[in-house]
């Protein structure tokens, strides 16, 4: 995977991938089984323990729940940036937390299935031990001000630079926050695909809304082909940029693909840093789909 | 937070101890948090959170900073005695290492940035020598993303990296900056020019590898003003650069060179768009005190011989919201 990695070098990163077919298991990765920081997606195992539960009877999908401004996680999209009481089901939750990564919402859901034991259990039942989640978003962000001595997000964006600060930020370092490794989150997305993770329809319900993620700047980008299909979840934090997903080809081929990339500029926009995760995933679907040497 | 990393930093402070005993005698002299980080060699920051560490695990203030002033409280001035006594056994084993050290060979191993020029690197060696006649320098040409590389897996003790660098589990030396100008053919310079006045002309850039983060901010921060060059030229030698700048097609972006090249001028930017920063760098979980000494013999020089200047904490930088960028997108 030279290419993988030279194109990771040449947008500024550091980047961590594992790809692999969904239905014969040949994969390819790079830094595949080091633990890399979530981000917000911390929301896809949080997905499955939903379904999970849902599929259990344990909580009611179609159960409506009131969110009121004061109670809702900080965010910059979705129900965390409303004024007003919003009333919504617990699954159309999800899908805002899926498609455009709705903090608030996650947060709710968070709290329904019986918070990081809960999630981290399901975890476990489906064989992923390297993978663990350790708080909601409210937390890791209320942990991340304080690590910075920030009075608010804007300004530990604008003090980023400042030397040994991104160090004492214990949301970017996985051995403290949620964490996973790149072949865990590909093989969490197998699962969803492969109808393993929950009852069938709860997966289908789970595809339907990776397929309806908002973002075209990371994996999207890397496969701009009308005919391919990509369904995922970013994850954003400063400097770390990720993203999972799965991408499906016309002729049946299906690749589930983890990217998690960490930047040395501490900016908020670096677009390359962004379009890397979708060149390096097609660099990875491709050697996937060369017929195998003999 | 995880609890499971609880024991690891009372561990990690318990073997430290020395380092964090050191930053409080430092304070404790000075009497001030500038000066003593100078003094150590490091930031302020990491210097601040290492005394609220100490304090925090020994369950005393030990500063009172409620005044303009930085005073030891009396808990601090009874644990002052204790701890100088304290660094001075820790020097005299240190001393000893530092003699077996030699006796095996083992040099302090130090990176540098390519292009620091001849001076600047006699500079270091003889002052490294004067703090430290017992270790032998070892020093290394190399690239700032190899130095950290490098400093993580052990192969260098210390290094000199050029920002912004991925710095995890690093600890950083004062940050220095340096001034960014262009080298123009002295016909055709116009004085204090701004980088949207050098569009049309192809840049001379040091090689990326050297240092991707610069070389990508420097770009970013000459399409930011209106300065698109049509080619980038990169540079992995002086003569190289100066006659493509000679040649009226090109500009080089570099620091103020010691000695101007006949034919050329070097002319500061308006408004100082460029800083290159630049600091000492060693593993954060190491405690050697030639390393220490290192980082601050090589601050110094640097300051000296390359016309570094400490950056203050200067304004916020200005990061306007977006959402794709925002927290947890």
């Amino acid at each position: 995977m030279k290419a993988v990695e030279d194109a990771f070098r040449a947008a500024g990163v550091t980047g961590w991938l594992h790809a692999e077919d969904v239905d014969t298991g040949r994969r390819v990765g790079v830094r595949a089984d080091e633990p890399v920081v979530l981000a917000s997606v911390f929301k896809v195992p949080l997905l499955v323990a939903f379904f999970r539960r849902a599929a259990a009877g344990l909580l009611d999908p179609a159960e409506r729940v009131t969110l009121r401004p004061g109670d809702r996680a900080e965010g910059p999209t979705g129900t965390s940036i409303l004024l007003d009481d919003v009333t919504l089901s617990l699954r159309d939750l999800a899908a805002l937390m899926i498609t455009v990564s709705d903090n608030a919402a996650a947060d709710v859901l968070y709290d329904r299935v019986g918070g990081a034991d809960a999630v981290n259990a399901d975890l476990a039942a489906l064989g992923l031990t390297a993978t663990r989640i350790t708080g909601n978003g409210r937390e890791l962000f209320a942990g991340m001000l304080a690590d910075a001595g920030a009075a608010d997000f804007g300004e530990l964006w604008a003090r980023l630079d400042e030397p040994g600060l991104p160090e004492r930020i214990r949301a970017l370092n996985p051995v403290l926050t949620s964490r996973s490794t790149p072949r865990e989150m590909a093989a969490l997305l197998g699962l969803v695909w492969r109808d393993e993770a929950a009852p069938p329809a709860a997966c289908a319900q789970m595809r339907r809304m990776f397929g309806l993620q908002v973002w075209p700047h990371r994996l999207s980008a890397g496969f701009p082909f009308d005919d391919v299909r990509v369904g995922g979840k970013t994850g954003t934090l400063p400097t770390i940029r990720n993203e999972i997903g799965v991408v499906e080809y016309p002729d049946g081929g299906r690749y589930a693909v983890a990217v998690f990339t960490r930047a040395a500029r501490p900016v908020a926009a670096l677009p390359q840093a962004d379009a890397v995760i979708g060149a390096a995933a097609r660099l990875a679907v491709e050697a996937l789909r060369r017929p195998r040497r003999t | 937070m995880v609890l499971g990393c609880i024991p690891d930093l009372i561990s990690s402070l318990a073997v430290n101890l020395v380092g964090h005993l050191r930053c409080f005698v430092a304070v404790a002299e000075e009497l001030h948090f500038g000066r003593a980080a100078e003094r150590l060699g490091m930031a302020q920051p990491p210097l601040s959170q290492r005394i609220r560490r100490l304090e925090s695990e020994l369950g005393v203030t030990l500063f009172d900073r409620s005044s303009r002033r930085v005073v030891p409280t009396p808990a601090g001035r009874l644990l002052l005695d204790d701890a100088r006594e304290l660094l001075a056994l820790a020097d005299r084993v240190h001393t000893l290492g530092d003699r077996v050290r030699q006796s095996a060979d083992g040099a302090l191993r130090a990176g540098i940035p390519a292009g620091l020029g001849g001076g600047v690197v006699a500079a270091l060696i003889a002052a490294f020598r004067a703090r430290r006649p017992a270790v032998r320098l070892d020093l290394r040409e190399t690239p700032t993303a190899q130095q950290a590389a490098a400093l993580a897996d052990g192969t260098l003790d210390a290094g000199v990296l050029r920002h912004p660098c991925d710095t995890r589990g690093l600890a950083l030396g004062p940050m220095l900056g340096q001034r960014i100008g262009a080298l123009l053919p002295a016909a055709d310079a116009p004085a204090e020019p701004r980088l949207g006045d050098l569009a049309g002309r192809d840049l001379v850039l040091f090689p990326r590898d050297e240092a991707p983060g610069s070389h990508d901010e420097w770009l970013a921060a000459c399409r930011r003003d209106g300065y698109d060059p049509p080619a980038v030229h990169t540079a992995r030698r002086a003569e190289f650069a100066l006659g493509l700048v000679l040649s009226g097609t090109a500009v080089a972006l570099v620091p103020e060179p010691a000695a101007v090249p006949p034919g050329t001028a070097w002319r500061a930017l308006a408004g100082d768009p460029i800083v290159w920063r630049t600091s000492c760098a060693w593993r954060a979980d190491g405690a050697d005190p030639a390393v220490a000494d290192f980082a601050a013999v090589a601050t110094a020089v640097l300051r000296a011989e390359a016309g570094m200047t400490p950056l203050g904490a200067g304004p916020l930088r200005r990061v306007e919201f977006r959402p794709s960028s925002g927290f947890l997108a």
